[in-house]
């Protein structure tokens, strides 16, 4: 009964109107579907007029409320009620419109200055005032090497892709100027620099000027027999943007550009770096009589006793280079070492690159064509070994510095020789081919003899087909000079007793007899006139010179001129029979200074001549 | 020969991502549009104050105009890196571009050569002369 009446009071809706019957007239099924919608589960009550109670205390509140209101506006001192004007609508339509109108306008210019913006940004860089960020991104992406990494783009300065070992990461950056193109469409006069739309940022590292210098140096007095300096050639036609600047900067080191902030960098630095340390650790590890030393950036090398060579790295920010641009370089430039030196860092990159095929898949990469070949051709181990040791890279600049230097020497031998040396007229040729390390000159002293300038020596090749190797001393050029001289006049003297008829007594190229010559021997030759009464001898020492005596039958008491081993023998008393004339008689010496003609053969023919018809 | 080549993932997410951008741009233009035009009609009675809504509008139809030009610079964006991306990654265009710079040095290299071979022919001829005239004259 009690749990009836608490679900008949739940039932109770204060809220919608009681006149309305339909509730009445439900069954009681409804009622059980209505529970179930309503989905307030059953709940027992202690009271089963809770729920009426607590809406009565509800109504009361709001009747209390409502009473509340109506005393206040009653008074009203605190609330005035307004009655609802009912013609507000229509009197306040133009004012909306008004509104709507300026709204509208508002958003119309803000899309307007948009459009605007866009539409001058695309005047800007199809009208290419400006030049357009994309348009210069391309020309660097066409010479650079370029890559995205997250929002920034970054370039790669390396030469690594050309073959270098070195694996520093010479990374630039690409940003785009913070210059406005509107701003500049604005002001066409701005600086053509500052226009580049592109900016490129170097490491701080690479920044300044470097070269690698090569200095021969010799030692006593330290006097630069040659150098060399190492750097990119610079361009002939500057290019007009900017960033080409910088970047060929980057990898010159060389072009500094009077901007206000030039950068200039380089990525030689690092193929100069990398050469440097391949030559130190090649430096350490190559054992020499003189042993390699390596002091910071520098490397000292021996090559002649009293000549070193020494490979520097050269670093000079951009304010040191203008403070020293004044001053020339006290050093004697050869540009022809620096050339083979170029072209041997090229050929040490091109093979890094460039194996020969073909390649086996399972092979090693980088072998020789002839280690290739080495399983084929069965070689030996000798062989394999021969083929294993390779040069190294400071062995070939210390070759390629001795030649420099042993060529040096040998035109400053020629020259002089040339010059002091009137009589035999010394005349040189100097080979046009010529490899870095082996040049050759050609001597002519009548008899022409080629000589080979080598590594570490030099290489005669006579007329007759010796060949004579000589070491790098320039002493010893000089005597094989001279004794090709001794040689010339005695060959010369030779010949022209064929065409004037004296016969030869006898030629002696090694004569054991006299003095003895400092260098080499002396010659000899004996003529006799074509009568048989007069004998010439002359005796031709590459220091001693030429010397002529001659011998006359029969004796004479009077000497033709001064006597040529000291006094001329006076007329015997004893002696008397005249077949005792006819001996030879001492020679006597011929002063050829006094004897008319231009040079030594003109003498002789001329001494000869007057022999002949006396 | 397939033009399509199978690009890596990462390749493929940034293409997708610049069709997303694309879209959504466009659709964020659309949508702005139709709401301002939307805003422009003049409504019938409500609950706010009339200042106050038309202020509301204002503020509203502000905000969408510069949505629109936002999305439509955000556009010139999104062409300017396409631009990008397709600078930096067409390699076609860019080994043309280096066979190109190729050939031409190996045309001027050649160029050079011949002229230096020239040149050397004629210098070691005339050098002959000078030696000769050098070594046989009187002033060494």
């Amino acid at each position: 009964m009690s749990e009836n009446l608490t679900k008949l009071a739940h039932k109770i809706d204060f809220t919608k109107d009681q006149c309305d019957g339909k509730n009445y007239t439900s069954t009681e099924g409804d009622k059980a579907s209505e529970d179930e919608s309503t989905g307030t589960p059953f709940q027992p009550s202690l009271w089963p007029w809770d729920s009426v109670r607590t809406k009565l205390k509800m109504a009361l509140t709001e009747v209390s409320v409502l009473q509340d209101v109506l005393n206040i506006t009653k008074q009203k001192h605190y609330m005035v009620l307004d009655t609802v004007s009912a013609e507000a609508p229509e009197a306040r339509t133009g004012l909306h419109l008004y509104a709507k109108k300026r709204t509208l306008s508002l958003a119309s210019s803000v899309l307007l200055n948009g459009a605007e913006r866009l539409r001058r940004s695309q005047e800007a860089s199809s009208k290419k005032i400006v030049p357009d960020f994309h348009q210069e991104l391309l020309r660097v992406r066409q010479t650079w090497r370029l890559k995205k990494v997250g929002d920034t783009i970054l370039g790669d300065l390396s030469y690594k892709s050309a073959g270098s070992r070195f694996m520093q990461n010479g990374t630039f950056e690409v940003t785009k100027s913070d210059v406005d193109p509107i701003d500049l469409l604005d002001s066409p006069n701005a600086p053509s620099h500052s226009q580049s739309p592109l900016q490129i940022s170097v490491p701080s590292e690479l920044e300044g000027v470097v070269y690698i210098q090569v200095v021969i140096k010799r030692l006593s007095d330290s006097t630069d027999l040659a150098s060399a300096e190492l750097s990119l050639p610079r361009r002939s036609v500057p290019s007009d943007t900017y960033w080409q600047h910088k970047l060929e900067a980057a990898q010159n080191a060389i072009f500094c550009k009077e901007r206000s902030s030039p950068r200039s960098a380089d990525s030689l630095l690092r193929r100069l770096f990398t050469w440097l340390l391949q030559l130190s650790r090649e430096a350490i590890q190559v054992k020499a009589k003189i042993p390699h030393l390596v002091i910071g950036n520098q490397i000292f090398s021996h090559l002649f006793p009293g000549v070193q060579l020494s490979v520097a790295l050269c670093h000079s920010t951009d304010k040191d280079k203008r403070m020293t641009q004044g001053s020339p370089s006290p050093s004697k430039h050869d540009p022809v070492l620096e050339h083979s030196l170029h072209q041997l860092l090229r050929e040490t990159h091109f093979k890094n690159i460039y194996h020969p095929l073909p390649h086996p898949v399972t092979g090693i990469v980088g072998v020789s064509k002839r280690r290739c070949l080495a399983g084929p051709h069965a070689f030996t181990y000798s062989d394999m070994v021969e083929l294993s040791c390779s040069e190294s890279l400071l062995d070939r600049i210390l070759k390629q510095a001795r030649h420099t230097v042993v060529h040096q020497w040998a035109i400053k031998v020629v020259d002089e020789l040339a010059r002091s040396i009137q009589d035999p007229q010394i005349s040189a040729h100097w080979g046009n081919i010529s490899s870095p390390l082996e040049s050759s000159i050609k001597v002519n002293i009548t008899t022409p003899f080629v000589l080979h300038i080598l590594t570490d020596g030099m290489r005669a090749v006579c007329k007759d087909g010796r060949v004579i190797d000589l070491s790098w001393e320039p002493q010893h050029l000089r005597d094989l000079i001279l004794s090709q001289i001794a040689q010339h006049h005695i060959i010369s003297v030779q010949n022209l007793s064929k065409m004037m008829g004296w016969p030869v007594l006898s030629v002696n190229t090694h004569l054991g007899i006299g003095d003895v010559e400092p260098v080499c021997n002396a010659l000899a030759i004996m003529l006799a006139s074509p009568n048989g009464t007069r004998v010439l001898s002359i005796r031709s020492g590459p220091v001693s010179r030429v010397r002529v005596g001659l011998q006359r039958y029969p004796r004479r008491s009077a000497p033709v001129t001064s006597s040529f081993d000291g006094d001329g023998t006076p007329p015997s008393d004893i002696i008397t029979d005249p077949k005792w004339q006819n001996l030879g008689s001492a020679f006597m010496r011929v002063d050829m200074d006094k004897i008319e003609g231009r040079n030594f053969v003109n003498k002789i023919e001329i001494l000869m001549a007057s022999l002949t018809t006396e | 020969m397939s033009q399509q080549r199978t690009l890596p993932q990462s390749k493929e997410a940034l293409l997708k991502s610049y069709q997303k951008r694309l879209k959504d741009d466009i659709k964020s233009m659309v949508d702005n549009y139709t709401e301002i035009m939307k805003l422009a009609k003049i409504e019938g009675e409500s609950q706010v104050s009339r200042p106050m809504h038309a202020e509301q509008d204002q503020y509203e139809m502000e905000v969408r105009a510069a949505n629109i030009v936002r999305a439509g610079e955000s556009l010139m964006k999104l062409v300017s890196h396409i631009k990008q991306f397709l600078i930096l990654n067409d390699f076609p265009s860019v080994n043309d571009s280096i066979a190109h710079t190729v050939h031409r040095l190996h045309n001027t290299q050649k160029d050079c050569d011949t002229k230096l071979m020239v040149l050397r022919d004629e210098m070691s001829a005339h050098l002959f002369e000078l030696e000769e005239e050098y070594y046989s004259s009187g002033y060494k």
